[in-house]
């Protein structure tokens, strides 16, 4: 089907959200709740691009791009004055939530903002709620992060940090996804620490580079159904040593 | 006892009619929560009691039935068939009213109403005044029987409509039925029933599912829980229908887990329904198989909304999620579903019974049939009135409610809960209906009516509904989350006399970032009751940002409380009571408040028998 | 301290081992443990097949739920529009001064929890007060001593009304 998004024609399939279609044509939606990796969920509201049809008589809506499915013929306006009063507004809070963050600093300048004009949090962190730590978790399977609590209180965390039975694998999936990196880890030569709690860490047999924590190459082993051996080598070894094999049979 | 047709029904509903004629006096006692809170238990104990001491077990009914409505008088008492309507009967006066009324068919004085305006003394519950202006299609049931049996239910004409729409009608027409009557949802939304039942019907997908929404959490709204203690078989005959025209075989009610009352006779009722073949597989033979499950919700706000209600459901949190695609097409377990709220699926059976164009002709042009209001706060008859759509606020407030308390003037009636809007005198004349109500800047929501006198500060108000808001927002999106916390720290500001005029654009703006910004109804709704505060008593807001002045005399910043000598006779009563031991004075002088220490808690006020305690 | 495990095991039996079931259960661990003990919710999660994390996240999620044990009495102080409108906040800032805790908190000998319930649909006979099961209307702040005596005497809901009347 086609659609006009900036006076632009685009194509799209059936079932494909507005974010992802407009991101294929290179106009750019900021988001930061966002990830191809995992399901769309419509939290941070900065997506907001306002759309109308000719079907419509005049009627235009505002909506999050990450949400909306595509439709013939739909005319989607990703920077009128109301998205931007929208996003506008969305930043200035953010802003307020975690005035420290660099992402978010230079997100608010481009919408004109230098200086949050409500009330900065108490004792601020760099989390902006946009849930995209736990669904990854979810995603890959561990479930070990959850939200507690709700509405303003609301925070992530990892259920009973101090207690052994914690799901973590160590697998930094949740830190490396954080837009704001509001998610602390460090590693020293032989253990891992996230979530106030200490991992080994396994290195590959070949070149030594770091693979992983044995929690977590055994909960990807029993994942995907590979056996355990096949996590010994970091990911470019183990592509070497393939090509080198492909490298025999072919020639 | 199992019925296998709808023949057998209305058998047993004559049968049941024949032995009720024979039957002679019934006391029926009204055991709604409210009436429960004001010991009504005890009540039908001492009638049984004294029926009992005059050999009138067999001759005289107890009947102990959900809300009558009129809690502000509870608990109340309706000898029937006469009538005579007895109101704050204690334990004590059973004997009495035995003895009296039943044995020689006097009347108790003492335990009249007297209509506050004409202070008469009235006898009927038909010549109340609180009553005779209402139309109660849904609640007129609800003093008549036993919510607990299925047989008072059925002897009213209860499940004759499903039996009738089994065998005889097509769902498509049972649609266009329900279309035609024009009910729209009654749980705020306002969407066409029929509408929602037709997309649903269609959607591709199954199982599709029914769902009745009774997690009444709008603060001062208390009609769906009345409906489901006083009535609850109206509410499952209301959702077998819906479920038999859209084509579904499970159904869910969510119920607050506050309302205890209701999740027992909704249970007793289910399983009475099962027991007598309304209810579960091959329903009164017709081959139709449909079932209820009762969730009973966790306590969350947001669960009233219908997505996060439905994750909710499905064993997690509260979080709503975008509607672009519709939850008649993806709701329950990604499912095509139908929700609808309680007093909705209520309508239902009447609207079958009686048929679209009689209840048509009930209601504004818009908005079809009665809709039924929680009148409460600073109004003389608080309680529970059913009224036909397009009546005025003042006929609710002034004649049904008979005016506001202790004589003080109306200052502004909230409706629509948190999401709604306080209007003021010059809304009065407005006919109550679902689009009226919005355009004045407030909304019909599920009905709550809280009336607010010259003593009520309207920053105050709007303070309270932000601080509601944000401790029910789930958090999960931006605007909502941090846009209420920023909203209540400026009116926090404002009462306490502090910020700029500025501070008001200030809190425009941001309003209008969390009406277009928010994920959900709850958050794009959440302005409401500062804008519409803003709109009607913008003055007011201006009190407390220019002069520094609550004129309301609520903001404890911004007030000072002091005695009136000339009324003040020294009882000591306010100068025990302080926490703060702010009050001095003897034993028979004046008193004296030090305003250094005064915590402005009001205690003194509320302990005075003379009136001499000033707030300024 | 190991808590028993008979009731536990009773309400798992009564509801379908799957997620849908989560908050039934945990409402009725709640009833039983008048709290949701942290060794218990691993119970659930394992029983009903869903991640620790969702089981935490659902527990500090609804308000009917508490991590912590709540007092043998608890007192739920309405806080619904009707009754803030007819003075709530007052009964409230009373039972705090009584009680000597906030809202939210149980007192330190383990007797009473006091807490803030949004609308228990009374409405007309506010402001109310919800004493464990009882309900008491019309509110006022010289009434509370009266109902925390009756607390602590064994009296039933209505004799405990009327003293308050």
């Amino acid at each position: 089907m086609q659609l006009t998004i900036d006076k632009r024609s685009v194509v799209a399939r059936k079932g494909e959200y507005l974010l992802e279609v407009a991101q294929r044509n290179g106009i750019e939606i900021p988001a930061l709740c966002h990830h191809p990796a995992v399901e769309p969920w419509g939290g941070c509201r900065l997506c907001m691009v306002e759309i109308t049809h000719p079907d419509w008589k005049g009627w235009t809506g505002l909506v999050t791009a990450c949400l909306y499915p595509v439709q013939d013929g739909l005319i989607v306006s990703t920077d009128t004055k109301k998205v931007h009063q929208v996003r506008a507004g969305v930043l200035d809070l953010l802003l307020a939530r975690c005035p420290g963050s660099s992402l978010i600093q230079n997100l608010a300048r481009q919408y004109g903002i230098e200086e949050t004009s409500f009330t900065p949090r108490k004792a601020p962190d760099l989390c902006i709620l946009c849930g995209l730590c736990i669904r990854i978790c979810e995603k890959i399977g561990a479930s070990a992060i959850s939200s507690i609590g709700r509405g303003v209180e609301k925070l992530v965390s990892v259920p009973y940090e101090t207690v052994a039975t914690a799901a973590c694998v160590g697998c930094l999936s949740c830190a490396n996804i954080c837009p704001t990196g509001a998610i602390a880890f460090s590693e020293s030569e032989h253990c891992r620490t996230i979530w106030s709690r200490n991992f080994e860490l396994v290195r590959c047999e070949e070149c030594k580079a770091v693979i992983g924590t044995p929690e977590q190459l055994e909960h990807f082993a029993r994942r995907s159904g590979l056996d355990r051996s096949y996590f010994t080598k970091c990911d470019s070894c183990r592509n070497r040593e393939a090509a080198a094999r492909f490298v025999r049979v072919t020639f | 006892m199992h019925l296998t047709s709808p023949e057998a029904l209305k058998r047993l509903k004559s049968q049941l009619v024949r032995q009720r004629k024979e039957n002679k006096s019934v006391i029926t006692v009204c055991a709604g929560t409210g009436c429960v809170a004001c010991g009504c238990a005890a009540v039908s104990a001492a009638f049984r009691e004294a029926l009992k001491e005059n050999h009138l077990e067999e001759k005289v009914e107890i009947k102990t039935t959900g809300c009558h409505g009129f809690c502000e008088r509870g608990p109340l008492v309706v000898m029937r068939p006469e009538g005579i309507f007895y109101q704050r009967v204690k334990p004590a006066d059973a004997k009495q009213i035995v003895e009296k009324t039943i044995k020689q068919g006097k009347v108790i004085e003492k335990l009249l109403y007297r209509d506050p305006q004409t202070k008469q003394l009235l006898t009927y519950e038909k010549d109340i005044p609180f009553y005779n202006k209402q139309e109660r299609l849904i609640f007129g049931m609800n003093g008549h029987m036993d919510p607990t049996s299925i047989q008072d239910y059925i002897t009213l004409g209860g499940y004759q409509a499903l039996g009738r729409v089994l065998v005889s009608v097509h769902p498509d027409e049972v649609i266009e039925e329900v279309k035609k009557s024009g009910l729209r949802g009654r749980g705020g939304g306002g969407f066409s029933t029929g509408r929602k039942w037709a997309s649903c019907r269609q959607a591709e997908g199954e199982p599709k599912y029914i769902i009745c929404n009774a997690d009444e959490g709008d603060p001062g709204a208390f009609m769906d829980r009345s409906l489901l203690e006083g009535n609850p078989h109206a509410v499952v005959e209301g959702m077998i229908i819906g479920a038999y025209a859209i084509g579904s075989h499970d159904g869910y009610v969510y119920v607050r887990n506050e309302y205890p009352l209701a999740v027992k006779n909704l249970n007793i009722a289910l399983a009475a329904a099962r027991e007598y073949g309304l209810l579960g597989a091959d329903i009164l033979g017709s081959g139709f198989s449909f079932d209820i499950t009762v969730s009973r919700g966790g306590g969350a706000f947001v669960c009233g909304e219908s997505t996060a209600l439905m994750a909710s459901l499905e064993g997690k949190i509260g979080e709503p999620r975008a509607k672009y695609i519709h939850t008649v097409e993806c709701g329950l377990w990604e499912k095509p579903s139908t929700l609808n709220n309680v007093e909705t699926w209520a309508n239902v059976p009447t609207i079958i019974e009686k048929g679209a164009d009689w209840y048509r002709k009930i209601g504004t042009e818009n908005s079809k049939g009665t809709k039924v209001f929680a009148l409460t706060g600073k109004v003389n008859n608080t309680g529970l009135v059913e009224v036909p759509m397009g009546i005025p606020l003042r006929e609710i407030i002034f004649d049904i409610g008979g005016g506001i308390l202790d004589g003080r003037a109306f200052k502004a009636v909230q409706t629509g809960g948190p999401s709604g809007g306080c209007l003021p005198e010059s809304a009065l004349n407005l006919p109550v209906d679902f689009d009226t109500l919005t355009e004045a800047g407030s909304m019909m929501g599920s009905g709550g009516l809280i009336v607010m006198d010259d003593r009520t500060c309207m920053v105050d108000v709007a303070k309270y509904f932000i601080h509601f808001l944000l401790e029910e927002s789930c958090g999960k999106c931006v605007p909502c989350r941090e846009g209420l916390r920023q909203l209540h720290e400026m009116l926090e500001e404002i009462s306490r006399g502090e910020g700029g005029v500025g501070t008001l654009d200030g809190i425009e703006r941001l309003c209008s970032v969390m009406e277009q910004g928010s994920l959900c109804a709850l958050g794009r709704s959440a302005p409401n009751p500062v804008m519409s505060t803003l709109r009607y008593f913008r003055d007011e807001y201006l009190a407390h940002l220019e002069a520094h002045r609550c004129p309301a005399g609520v903001c404890k910043a911004l007030i000072n409380y002091s005695v009136i000598e000339e009324n003040c006779t020294g009882c000591v009563v306010c100068k025990r009571a302080c926490p703060a031991e702010a009050i001095t004075g003897e034993k028979n002088q004046v008193h004296k408040i030090n305003s250094e220490i005064c915590t402005r808690c009001g205690i003194c006020l509320a302990v005075c028998k003379f009136d001499a305690i000033l707030v300024e | 301290m190991t808590l028993p495990r008979a009731p536990l095991q009773q309400i798992l039996t009564k509801y379908p081992p799957k997620e849908s079931s989560l908050i039934m259960v945990l409402q009725d661990v709640q009833d039983a443990y008048r709290h949701l003990p942290l060794e218990l919710l691993v119970e659930v999660a394992k029983a009903l097949e869903v991640p620790k994390a969702k089981v935490i996240a659902v527990a500090t999620f609804y308000k009917a739920f508490s991590l912590e044990p709540k007092g043998e009495v608890e007192i739920r102080v309405c806080r619904g529009t009707a009754c803030h409108v007819r003075g709530g906040l007052l009964i409230m800032d009373e039972f705090k001064r009584l009680l000597g805790i906030e809202e939210g908190e149980t007192t330190s000998d383990g007797k009473y929890t006091l807490e803030a319930v949004n609308c228990v649909g009374t409405c007309a006979m506010a402001p109310v007060v919800v004493v464990n099961d009882t309900y008491y209307g019309s509110m006022t702040v010289n009434k509370l001593n009266r109902i925390l005596r009756a607390t602590k005497s064994s009296k039933t809901a209505d004799a405990a009304r009327e003293e308050t009347e």
